[in-house]
């Protein structure tokens, strides 16, 4: 149960995760973090690559230049242990004869002097040019002993100074000798000694290099010649090759056997070959330890590098986060943007489509209607068609007449809404638009017995308006005016314009009043509630949709209507309108145009 | 008195035909043209009194009937008939001398009024 549960845990988790990378906003914000990430961390690895590299050469050259001074410390002084020691005995050797040094209670004398401040050699002695042993002061009876045939002995005599390599002897502890010789009375022969080998070893082994460092000597022939610090001891053999002489200090990285036999760690060695005796000194050090500096360096340029690495993706996070709630943002405002524009369109094109609808239903509505016109002519007079008959079939198209009209009227109605859908502002001369209007209702109006008469304000100002929308306006108010002479032989029509206190009164710039002889309007509400689709004239026929329109328009537009109206002796429309459109309408067609430039960017 | 000579411009036949009926019954002689090419050819071999005109026509449109009438100086009053009425369109009929503009569908007794009007050649000033 535990498992079922823990495996529906993840699949609720994986269908999060796939849900998360199907998120469009979600696989933005990875790939920006990712680019952020790469553009950002490539100049910095490619950095930090290039100072870590730079600055462990740099360690590294130290780091070699310190142990070649180490080990040079340490070549100089053997070398001058072994140097004071041989004029030591030179001196000796020159300064007195060997009758004098023959003497013992002399050559112990001497043998003290020598000893005096440190414990150098533990015996010294004389030996004749025959090899037989003539003094000899130290710790064991070597008087008369015969070196005649040993192997030192002869390499002294040949070469005048010699240094033996360490060997147990008869003493069975490593020790080692230096021998030189000297004459006297044209006879040569040597003074020997033996090199106290805990001064000398303590010389050597007591240097402690780090933890891993260690120093010793061994001799051409791979024997120690003192013991390693961690390894081997003295007088036993080395488990490396012995390299050919060379001169100077010879550094190398060397992958031999650990201290316990083991594979061991890479290590640092510094060579150097004693000139007398031919020794070889050895420096060596882990690799690893030497290296530590240049180790913690890396160290810290990685950490650099990860802690930085966490601070980008830290950072770009946070930035893409920003990035994306912008995002989000803006495209809420483009969806916005975009189906206003797209109500504005669907207006528009109802409008387009209305326009198109009603200018192609006119066609077959005039042909209906003439058709009908023709048929109701068509009807024979007298016996020929039955009465019921005849009042039936005129009744049929009475009917059809009322039915056509009305479609002619939901054309008219669709043609004006096709006009209002998308308002266009223009500079508009009143006065010429007003002329161009009356001349189109002038003629019907002149065959109804009814007169324009235009009173118009010489220099009114321009203003700004929607001039598609006022000659409807217009069109219908004019229209209107000539019709409410219905039953009245003759009428006026006047049209004034001006740009007078009246209107400026109301709070707009310019009046146009519109005043007819007509029958007038009955009033079924006070002045101020005045609603134009309730007006009625006289004779009980509405005014018609015609001026609501108008009346909705010019408010659209920022002016006002007032109308002042006395049955039986006319109307009065005055119209106000202000230079420039109202903020509204501005600001709606602002939003139009913002959203269609938007869109098109 | 001489009946009034109308030619009616129109492509929609069955409209055009049915209207030159109505007209003939009411007295008027109406000789029907389908387009501006051909009102032109009838108005330059014969006299007419009225033309009813459509606008929109393939071919030669009502505006451009109008304005080549005028240009070439026929003697004829042109009332603009048409479904695809607007505002601007009937200014611009009147400014290029239509004698008036009607819309598509209307009422025979207007339109006979008008051509009436039109054929009394009485000026309304």
């Amino acid at each position: 149960m535990v498992l079922q549960n823990g495996r529906e845990e993840k699949s609720i988790r994986d269908s999060g995760l796939v849900a998360a990378l199907r998120d469009p906003y979600w696989r933005t914000f990875l790939r920006f973090v990712a680019v952020t990430m790469m553009y950002a961390m490539v100049p910095l690895l490619v950095v930090g690559w290039a100072i870590n590299t730079y600055y462990c050469d740099f360690s590294r050259a130290s780091m070699m230049n310190e142990v070649r001074d180490e080990v040079n410390r340490h070549y100089r002084g053997i070398q001058v242990f072994f140097q004071e020691l041989n004029s030591k005995l030179q001196l000796i050797a020159h300064t007195h004869s060997r009758e004098y040094l023959c003497d013992t209670t002399n050559l112990g004398q001497i043998f003290e002097l020598m000893n005096r401040q440190e414990l150098t050699i533990t015996d010294l002695g004389v030996i004749d040019h025959n090899g037989r042993h003539l003094a000899y002061v130290g710790p064991y009876d070597l008087v008369d002993k015969d070196y005649s045939q040993s192997h030192w002995f002869r390499e002294v005599m040949e070469q005048g100074l010699y240094i033996s390599d360490m060997f147990l002897g008869f003493r069975m502890e490593p020790h080692f000798i230096i021998a030189l010789t000297a004459s006297s009375n044209g006879e040569r022969w040597v003074l020997r000694a033996t090199v106290n080998t805990q001064a000398f070893r303590s010389l050597v082994e007591n240097v402690l290099i780090g933890r891993t460092g260690e120093v010793y000597l061994v001799n051409r022939e791979g024997v120690f010649q003192t013991s390693p610090r961690f390894s081997h001891t003295i007088m036993e053999t080395a488990p490396f090759d012995i390299p050919p002489r060379h001169e100077g200090i010879k550094t190398l990285i060397y992958e031999g056997e650990s201290r316990d036999g083991r594979k061991s760690p890479r290590q640092l060695m510094s060579l150097a070959w004693l000139d007398a005796p031919p020794w070889l000194l050895v420096v060596k050090q882990d690799l690893a330890e030497a290296l530590d500096v240049v180790s913690h360096a890396n160290l810290a340029v990685l950490m650099f590098l990860l802690l930085s690495a966490v601070t980008v993706l830290a950072v770009s996070a946070m930035m893409g986060r920003h990035l994306i709630k912008t995002m989000q943002q803006q495209d809420r405002e483009t969806a916005e943007l975009r189906c206003q524009l797209s109500r504005a369109d669907t207006l528009a094109s109802l409008g387009e489509l209305s326009a198109g609808l009603a200018h192609e239903m006119n066609h077959p509505l005039a042909i209906s209607l003439t058709i009908q016109e023709r048929l109701r002519s068509s009807l024979p007079d007298g016996p020929d068609l039955v009465p019921e008959i005849r009042a039936q079939l005129v009744g049929s198209l009475s009917q059809i007449e009322v039915q056509l009209q009305c479609c002619q009227r939901i054309t008219t109605n669709l043609l004006r809404f096709s006009r209002r859908t998308r308002p266009v502002l223009e500079k508009v001369y009143l006065n010429r638009f007003i002329m161009e209007v009356i001349e189109l209702v002038e003629r019907e109006a002149w065959a109804s017995g009814v007169a324009f008469f235009a009173d118009l304000e010489e220099g009114l100002p321009t203003i700004v308006s929607d001039p598609s929308q006022l000659q409807q306006v217009f069109l219908d108010l004019f229209s209107n005016a000539v019709n409410a002479h219905d039953g009245k032989g003759y009428g006026s029509v006047t049209i004034q314009t001006r740009s007078d206190d009246e209107a400026r009164a109301r709070g707009h710039a310019i009046m146009v009043r519109i005043s007819d002889t007509g029958q007038g309007i009955v009033k079924e509400q006070p002045p101020q509630n005045f609603d134009p689709l309730d007006a009625t004239r006289p004779n009980g026929r509405k005014t018609g949709l015609g001026l609501s329109i108008s009346a909705i328009a010019i408010k659209q537009l920022g002016g006002s209507l007032s109308i002042t109206s006395c049955p039986g002796e006319g109307t009065d429309f005055a119209i106000y309108f202000p230079l420039s459109p109202p903020p509204e309408l501005l600001d709606q067609m602002a939003r139009d145009a913002l959203s269609r430039d938007k869109l098109t960017c | 008195m001489r009946r009034s000579r109308v030619l009616l411009v129109d492509d929609e036949e069955i409209f055009a035909r049915n209207m030159s009926k109505l007209l003939m019954k009411r007295g008027y002689e109406v000789t029907v043209v389908n387009g501006g090419a051909a009102a032109i050819r009838a108005l330059t071999s014969q006299d007419f009194d009225v033309m009813v005109l459509d606008l929109k026509m393939p071919g030669t449109d009502g505006m451009g009937t109008l304005r080549q009438v005028k240009k070439l100086g026929i003697p004829v009053e042109t009332l603009i008939l048409t479904g695809h009425g607007s505002i601007e369109t009937a200014i611009e009929a009147v400014r290029l001398g239509a004698y008036d503009y009607l819309t598509k569908p209307c009422q025979i007794e207007q339109l006979v009024a008008k051509i009436g009007l039109a054929h009394a050649g009485e000026d309304y000033h």
